[in-house]
């Protein structure tokens, strides 16, 4: 087995945390269940990581085997990534008959073609998602492991979620890859990105509670009341806060919101003083970048109004996050008599 | 459930993920042992399959005495119409004061209202779509079903002015909404609902039926099942027996309408070293896949004696 090979199994195993070291290298099957119950899982890492590579010796393992316990870890640990989203468009009209096979075979094609030096590993779970993992090399050099660039793709959808930490002149021939392969014709990058790769989609499949005005014949679940602390406390604002809360459930819906963990706002916008203190002389964009961090910005969001910390309803540009499908925004000058700014696209 | 990775062949073969059931792999019995593995598997799939059966049965049980009640509202009904009817006609024939009916009291009045109101949402919710206006326009919501279980609920918020537009929705991105709306949306309101609906209410019931045959015979499906997000492309590889000999089928199911929830091509082929009454065999369950639902053809065949 390669030095290389190795190595890399070695340092995968390391990243897992020793709880998970069992359970993931069943996921993996490439060793077998008799040779996992060789090993002591309570020793210290470095020693389990060195029995595991012994094995693998044993069995030969290549590569392509061990990327796959890097793409096992990876789905279990999306996170530690930077995902950001690119969305695909076609012209045709035709129903798609997405075939697995068919767009495994397409990727591998263009990219082998374009580039000889490439570890290409596929896996597909059952939320039909498709994970790609490429390791990256030169017409020289070998693919850099360390280095690889994972795509996520569900069948069918215009959306792909990718994470590539790598040379950023690979990335047109990975998105050229893509929309080969998936019959579209062109791509772009969105301004949504992320670590939380499952808000990402819940944000462009609109799988979040939007808060659909229905009849719902469903028993309305009762809200739990809180039980009245001291019958001698009159809340005095208790309308206020009725119209506080109804406005929030309005623009935010009931259920758990997108995970994000920033939104920013390029402002190119003029600054407006009183004329008389006249700040600026010159009418110049006042170029000023607002980021708005937390570890989960929408949760953060919804509960400033009722904190009394903002007045309610938010400012749109805060609340379009999720249905605009972006958090990255640059916000221009509106060119009319009305001032005012509005977002570009 | 994970599925094992598509790998170049060559590269050496990776033994089966834990999960996959190891009664396919070795129909020999080697050992006294062995024997009684063999038999103790034989008896929970006979147990697993009465079970299903007993479920099934019950299920049966529940729709007729649905059915009859329904039948006897019915005649209740009819009933009560001919009575009022005949109240009706005989108050016109009498000249005079007619006696009043006891009132009823508000309160009462108001209970029978929101009853009445109630059910008439439930009827809508039933029919598959309802609708409530919104303050810009409309809100409506598809509910979908497929035979006889209630599945996923879909939203579409519509705006009215200036023209009809989708404010938002939670339609699935994998359905063509844009095509759809872009036809119909403005035109015919109506049919653009009916045509989404259709779309929404095939789609979950392709989805219900390779989850059936995912979760209802494991060990007839050898590796992954493959499918796509619409569900309307399926590949997979099962298992028939013949003259206690397993052979391996392939089926290649094809949805080519995308409102329909039964494939319109269905290619069932078999390995060349195959005997040729597989060949028929494949043949027959390729009509079989193309009449019926994919999890029902299989319990078909599946139950059915062995040739």
């Amino acid at each position: 087995m390669d030095e290389s090979v190795a190595e890399y199994i070695r340092r995968t195993i390391l990243k897992i945390p020793r709880e998970e070291i069992k359970t993931m290298l069943q996921k993996w099957g490439f060793l077998s269940e008799a040779q996992l119950q060789t090993i002591n899982f309570h020793q210290i890492k470095d020693n389990i990581s060195q029995e595991v590579v012994q094995l693998c010796e044993e069995n030969c393992a290549n590569i392509k085997q061990a990327a796959v316990l890097d793409v096992i870890y990876n789905h279990i640990y999306p996170n530690k990534r930077m995902w950001s989203v690119y969305q695909m468009r076609k012209t045709g009209e035709e129903t798609e008959f997405f075939d697995l096979t068919d767009f495994k075979k397409k990727f591998k094609k263009f990219l082998r073609s374009a580039l000889n030096n490439v570890t290409i590993n596929f896996r597909e779970y059952e939320d039909n998602a498709i994970w790609i993992r490429v390791a990256w090399g030169t017409p020289y050099t070998k693919p850099n492991q360390y280095k690889t660039s994972y795509v996520v793709y569900h069948s069918q959808t215009p959306y792909v979620f990718v994470s590539a930490s790598m040379l950023r002149s690979n990335l047109p021939l990975l998105c050229q890859a893509l929309i080969f392969a998936s019959n579209y014709h062109d791509i772009r990058e969105m301004e949504l990105r992320s670590h939380c790769l499952n808000s990402l989609k819940d944000i462009v499949f609109k799988r979040y509670s939007q808060n659909f005005q229905t009849y719902c014949p469903r028993p309305l679940q009762e809200r739990s009341v809180a039980p009245e602390t001291d019958l001698r406390i009159i809340q005095q604002n208790r309308s206020e806060k009725e119209r506080i809360q109804r406005l929030n459930q309005e623009l935010f819906g009931d259920g758990p919101l997108p995970k994000l963990e920033f939104a920013q706002y390029k402002l190119e916008t003029v600054f407006k003083s009183d004329p008389k203190m006249g700040v600026l002389d010159k009418k110049e964009p006042f170029r000023c970048l607002v980021k708005f961090s937390s570890p989960h910005l929408l949760e953060s969001l919804r509960s400033l109004a009722p904190a009394g910390m903002a007045d309610a309803p938010l400012s749109p540009l805060l609340t379009c996050i999720p249905q605009k499908a972006r958090n990255y925004f640059k916000i221009r000058e509106r060119k009319s008599i009305v001032p005012g700014s509005f977002v570009s696209p | 459930r994970v599925v094992p990775a598509g790998m170049e062949p060559g590269q050496g073969a990776l033994a089966p993920a834990g999960e996959q059931q190891g009664m396919m792999e070795d129909g020999k019995v080697h050992s006294a042992s062995g024997l009684f593995a063999y038999l103790e598997m034989l008896e929970a799939q006979a147990h697993e399959a009465a079970v299903k059966q007993e479920e099934i049965e019950q299920q049966e049980e529940k729709l007729a005495m649905l059915k009859k009640k329904v039948q006897e509202l019915r005649l209740q009904r009819d009933e009560l119409r001919a009575k009022v009817d005949l109240q009706g006609k005989g108050q016109l024939g009498k000249e005079g004061v007619m006696s009043e009916p006891a009132q009823p009291s508000s309160q009462a009045v108001l209970e029978w209202k929101i009853k009445s109101v109630k059910a008439m949402l439930q009827i809508f919710y039933l029919t598959g779509i309802s609708g409530k206006l919104t303050k810009r326009g409309v809100c409506f919501c598809i509910s979908t079903a497929y035979e006889g279980t209630y599945l996923d609920s879909y939203y579409l918020d519509l705006l009215i002015k200036p023209e009809v537009q989708i404010y938002r929705h939670s339609i699935p991105v994998f359905i063509p909404l844009e095509q759809i709306a872009k036809k119909y949306l403005q035109t015919d309101i109506r049919r653009f609902l009916s045509v989404l609906s259709d779309h929404l209410n095939a789609y979950v019931g392709r989805r219900f039926q390779a989850d059936r045959l995912q979760e209802q015979f494991p060990e007839q499906i050898e590796g992954p099942l493959q499918r796509n997000s619409l569900c309307n492309l399926l590949v997979f590889k099962y298992y028939v027996s013949s003259k206690s000999k397993t052979f391996s089928l392939t089926a290649r199911l094809l949805y080519g309408d995308l409102c329909h929830s039964l494939p319109t091509e269905a290619i069932v082929s078999c390995t060349p070293d195959a005997p040729a009454s597989l060949a028929e065999t494949a043949a027959a369950h390729s009509d079989l896949f193309r009449r019926m639902a994919l999890h029902k053809a299989f319990r078909s065949f599946s139950t059915a004696p062995e040739s």
